[in-house]
């Protein structure tokens, strides 16, 4: 599992390689832990190579959307791939994590 | 394929890719592995989060156009499919951290069933593979 960032002017680029699992799922919530920051602004992150996540990249999904909306920035997820989006929709998180 | 991971404690990883490199597992599509090694990793993140158990097997077969895997652990006997499903139509701030584990497997998996039996947590789900 890789994260890379990219911070432009207008946003916060981010995009997501691999697996987050039992084994990654830390090092991808240190990885986005600055998008939680009160000054991160908008934010894409780019999931057309996250190959899959398990509940416990859900719970880090849904941080950082709390910590989005507290810090009234933006977050939008992109390309995401079909059995990835399956378990945010049968999990509800499609309707409150935006998705494009 | 059966396996026994004794002791288990820090074996997660390596119980899914025992599973997901399993004869029975790599035969079925891209599409239903995943799910494999979705419902193997909640699973099993469930049993040695909360189980206490020190062993846990893992079976995987494939008859009559189902996968069934076979989950068992010698830990505090625990049904993990009787608690309430958790809310997934709460607004983002009523949003729970945690719980949607078993959940996903609910609903990914055709069926799935919870035993104790001979002093061992028996979990076994099925996936119609055909």
């Amino acid at each position: 599992m890789e994260v890379s960032i990219n911070k432009t002017e207008v946003k916060t680029l981010v995009s997501v390689i691999g697996r987050i699992d039992t084994t990654t799922a830390e090092k991808f919530n240190e990885a986005i832990a600055p998008l939680m920051a009160p000054d991160a602004g908008a934010v894409e992150i780019d999931c057309s190579q996250l190959d899959y996540t398990s509940s416990q990249g859900l719970r880090i999904f849904l941080m950082l959307q709390k910590a989005v909306t507290a810090n009234k920035g933006s977050l939008v997820l992109t390309n995401m791939q079909a059995p990835v989006k399956e378990v945010f929709d049968i999990t509800g998180f499609s309707s409150i994590i935006k998705i494009i | 394929m059966y396996r026994k991971f004794d002791p288990v404690s820090g074996k997660n990883a390596e119980i899914i890719e025992a599973v997901m490199n399993s004869e029975e597992v790599l035969s079925i599509s891209p599409s239903l592995q995943f799910k494999v090694r979705l419902c193997v990793e909640e699973v099993e993140e469930n049993i040695l989060s909360y189980s206490g158990t020190t062993w846990v097997s893992i079976q995987a077969e494939e008859n009559n156009d189902y996968l069934t895997i076979c989950f068992k652990d010698g830990g505090t006997p625990f049904d993990p499919l009787a608690k309430d499903d958790p809310d997934v139509t709460t607004s983002l701030n009523d949003r729970e951290i945690g719980g949607l584990g078993i959940f996903i497997c609910k609903q990914m998996m055709d069926s799935i069933e919870y035993r104790h039996e001979g002093g061992s947590n028996i979990l076994t789900m099925k996936l119609k593979t055909a």
